[in-house]
């Protein structure tokens, strides 16, 4: 899948504190800066688990190191054994690799999980008001809440597409929100996903794994499946089909078998029923859009795109996309195919929009933001530039327009040169920047070397906008293995974790009734 | 269906069928080799060079002071750079699920990835040269597997004909050439030669997977004439020719939704042609260098049906 580093270090911690009252599996567990999300910080008797980690703590405080070990071989063998999400570096012959799944699942009680959920709702809404906004009167720009220039001159604004009707004004069908925790347990933004978000198979999968290999376990909680994301997504591809086509066909665009999200994209196209297609399946003639099949043409109404703008249509951008269907954008501007995501989305998950989210809540929906956003400074404004020149050391960059982990300066991981190359860019371009505080990602205790130690995470909700807004119970844990480390990239020793959601109802005990 | 997916269908199966044929006759000449060690002067010669003929394959490039015995095994079982080897093969096939996930049933995925792994394993690879049995083994077990989860769990219609197509266009060719291949061995056997001669067409019949078949069928020593009538006309033995080109004409007719007889394509037409002179096939007729002639005619006919597939479907 594609992802990025998250824009945060760690920062020196206090003096770290051992759950020194373990022994198997939680030997020598260290409670660092960050919130942990298993234990409190520590009392006068030492660290205790939150109430809602209270039967997994002792189940995991019965399990030896020995047993736990099978158990998570088990998981890998079962990730391997369905081919899920692979890697392929060379095309014939590539090495695949299995992106590692931990066993000891996070939890998020439900209190928790409805003030987020109210908080991606409100996000999504007010992100699809403001494409539309900027697609059409721009009254956001005119009334100065966000800078028309930030909009108008950002690379994925599509200006080809202002005045464009889309079906049901919904630009933004599926969001992948990131989510991380400050040190305080607040849940933040870190960005918006609007464009082609994946990650939502490995949600499901991990689910399926952790069932088979923990059964009891999971038998402890009541915890909200998740399962009906694939079915939540039909209908909402189904409600923006042309009027035209009471029965419509939907497709899966994937680039094939070669992308990195493709176990995703066929995953997704079998649970919902519907064909995968690549750009060389499709052609338009007469500005609609028909699959070759085995009988002749087929006619397409909707089409789940997993490719990129740049790459959908060569006869509108890149001309040398091969992925793509020449005059799929004249057929979709014609209304008679729909596209989810929307062309054009990029603007609205922009680094350099990012920082005017909680003000377009306020503009269109006369809201405050239940979820906050990171910090973000802005080195166009001369205060901040300052600000952020006297502290490259400390802080996080990141260049606008980019996305993918690129164009970024980790400060307190950076070198000397780094930070004078960064100095020299933000003074020449200071608008394609902003710069974020270095944030502790919480920690959650993950199986490594035979025994549990903290390791950082975020968590990546998925949000579907059709008819209504439905955000799916859990979401994908994202968890970086190495000691330390704070990139959870999938390349760069990533893993994840299932994530459970409680039903709102007291954590029921084990063994009672 | 889309005509990619059907053609990654046809060709999933086709070279799946493939592998399982490569792994079943080296395993074969693996035994009939330590069985004629006592006979013949140079047995291993004789049969490895055989099987290489059979498969179409070079022989391997000569490793310094490597076991040619092995080194053929290795070339035909293990080596990536020998396209038709069984690993190749199902590497291939595996690709071409992999690029339509979703129009085979999880099962058949599962199957076909756990034997990618398992005969990619590098102790398994090891023992090869030892002895293939392990490998060709594991092979051929995987194949039945996949196709068992493709009976019991995927719907038996359009895609799934396809993968008829293919594992029964490439069984009958197989067929074909492995009796090919021995058509020499119907003349002119000495008395003294009957049991060579019993175990090379044992093996003949083995490599189409049949002995046992066979010998149900005919209670006596093996009749060469008894087996090519076996291999190629028999109505009821899923590797006969017949039986083979008996399920392709019956898929063509799902696949256009015709009854077989009312078919007026081209390639339906020459399915059923030469399925009609394989009902009524008589090997009497067909002694030496004419049943060569008559097979050699009949690959023609295979290859051809192949090249019409592609063009009405558009596969590609």
């Amino acid at each position: 899948m594609t992802s990025r580093p998250i824009a945060a270090v760690a920062a020196s911690s206090g003096s770290p504190c051992a759950v020194s009252a373990h022994d198997g599996l939680f030997a020598g567990y260290e409670i660092g800066a960050a919130f942990d999300e298993m234990f409190a910080r520590p009392g006068p008797d030492g660290p205790e688990p939150r109430p809602h980690y209270l039967p997994l703590y002792d189940r995991l405080r019965q399990t030896s190191p020995e047993d736990f070990r099978r158990r998570k071989a088990m998981t890998d063998l079962s990730m391997r054994q369905d081919g899920v999400g692979f890697t392929v570096y060379r095309a014939e012959e590539g090495i695949e690799r299995v992106w590692p799944m931990d066993p000891v699942p996070r939890i998020i009680p439900a209190v928790e999980w409805r003030q987020i959920e109210a908080g991606l709702v409100q996000r999504i809404n007010a992100l699809n008001l403001f494409l539309w906004d900027v697609y059409h009167e721009q009254h956001i720009l005119r009334d100065g809440v966000v800078p028309a220039g930030l909009v108008l001159q950002g690379g994925f604004f599509r200006r080809e597409f202002v005045g464009v009707e889309v079906p049901r004004k919904i630009y933004i069908h599926i969001c992948g929100t990131d989510l991380i925790r400050d040190v305080d347990g607040r849940y933040l933004v870190l960005e918006d996903n609007a464009r082609t978000p994946s990650g939502v198979s490995y949600m499901l999968q991990n689910r399926q794994v952790i069932k088979r290999v923990f059964p009891s376990l999971f038998n402890d909680y009541d915890v909200l499946p998740n399962d009906d994301y694939p079915a939540a997504l039909l209908d909402v591809l189904r409600y923006i089909a042309p009027e035209s086509a009471p029965q419509p066909t939907v497709v899966l665009l994937s680039p094939g078998m070669y992308n990195s999200a493709y176990f995703e994209h066929s995953f997704l196209a079998q649970r919902m029923g519907i064909e995968l297609v690549e750009g060389r399946d499709l052609l338009v003639d007469g500005n609609r859009v028909f699959m070759r099949t085995t009988r002749g043409r087929q006619r397409v109404d909707v089409i789940y795109r997993r490719i990129d703008d740049d790459f959908l249509d060569p006869l509108t951008f890149r001309p040398d996309s091969a992925l793509g269907v020449p005059g799929l954008v004249n057929a979709y501007r014609a209304g008679t195919v729909a596209l989810a995501n929307s062309i054009g989305t990029g603007i609205a998950d922009d680094k350099g929009i990012y920082p005017f989210v909680p003000d377009m809540i306020r503009y269109y929906l006369k809201q405050d933001p239940i979820l906050d956003n990171v910090e973000t400074f802005r080195p166009e404004i001369a205060a901040h530039r300052s600000h952020v020149l006297e502290n490259l050391g400390a802080l996080v960059v990141k260049r606008v327009n980019e996305s993918g982990g690129y164009g970024m300066l980790v400060g307190p991981a950076s070198t000397a040169e780094q930070r004078e190359e960064f100095r020299r860019l933000i003074l020449a371009q200071p608008r394609d920047f902003i710069a974020q505080p270095t944030i502790q990602l919480s920690t959650h205790p993950t199986f490594v070397d035979g025994r549990l130690e903290g390791r950082h995470l975020d968590l990546r909700p998925f949000v579907l906008c059709g008819e209504r807004v439905t955000v799916t119970p859990g979401g994908l844990t994202r968890v970086a293995l190495p000691r330390g480390s704070l990139v959870v990239n999938s390349s760069q020793g990533g893993g994840s974790k299932d994530t459970w959601i409680l039903a709102d109802r007291p954590v029921s005990t084990h063994g009672a009734e | 269906m889309l005509s990619r997916v059907a053609d990654a269908l046809f060709w999933m199966s086709r070279y799946l069928e493939r592998a399982d044929h490569v792994a079943r006759a080296v395993e074969v000449t693996f035994q009939l080799d330590l069985d004629l060690h006592g006979v013949l002067a140079n047995p291993a010669e004789l049969e490895w060079n055989a099987l290489l003929a059979l498969l179409r394959q070079p022989p391997p490039r000569a490793g310094g002071g490597d076991d040619p015995v092995a080194a053929v095994q290795r070339w035909l079982l293990v080596d990536m750079a020998n396209a038709g080897s069984v690993m190749a093969c199902v590497n291939r096939s595996r690709n071409n699920a992999r690029s339509i996930r979703g129009s085979i049933s999880p099962p058949m995925w599962r199957e076909l990835n756990k034997l990618y792994w398992r005969l990619s394993d590098a102790g398994m690879q090891a023992r090869v040269a030892e002895s293939p049995h392990d490998f060709c083994e594991e092979a051929q077990l995987g194949v039945l597997l996949f196709h068992g989860a493709c009976e019991a769990t995927l719907t038996h219609d359009e895609g799934w004909h396809f993968i008829q197509l293919g594992r029964h266009l490439e069984r009958a060719e197989k067929v074909l050439r492995i009796l090919d291949a021995r058509f020499g061995l119907l003349e002119g056997a000495e008395p003294e030669d009957l049991p060579i001669s019993n175990l090379q067409w044992a093996a003949v019949l083995r490599k189409c997977a049949a002995y046992e078949a066979y010998q149900r069928l005919s209670v006596s020593r093996i009749e060469p004439e008894r087996v090519v009538s076996f291999l190629l006309a028999h109505p009821d033995f899923p590797h006969s020719a017949r039986f083979c080109l008996a399920r392709i004409q019956e898929s063509l007719a799902a696949i256009s939704g015709r009854l077989p007889d009312r078919c007026d394509d081209e390639v339906a037409r020459t399915v059923g042609r030469l399925l009609n002179d394989l009902v009524y096939f008589d090997g009497g007729d067909l002694p030496g260098e004419r049943l060569h002639a008559f097979l050699g005619g009949t690959l023609a006919r295979c290859a051809r049906i192949g090249n019409l597939l592609q063009q009405q479907y558009a596969l590609h």
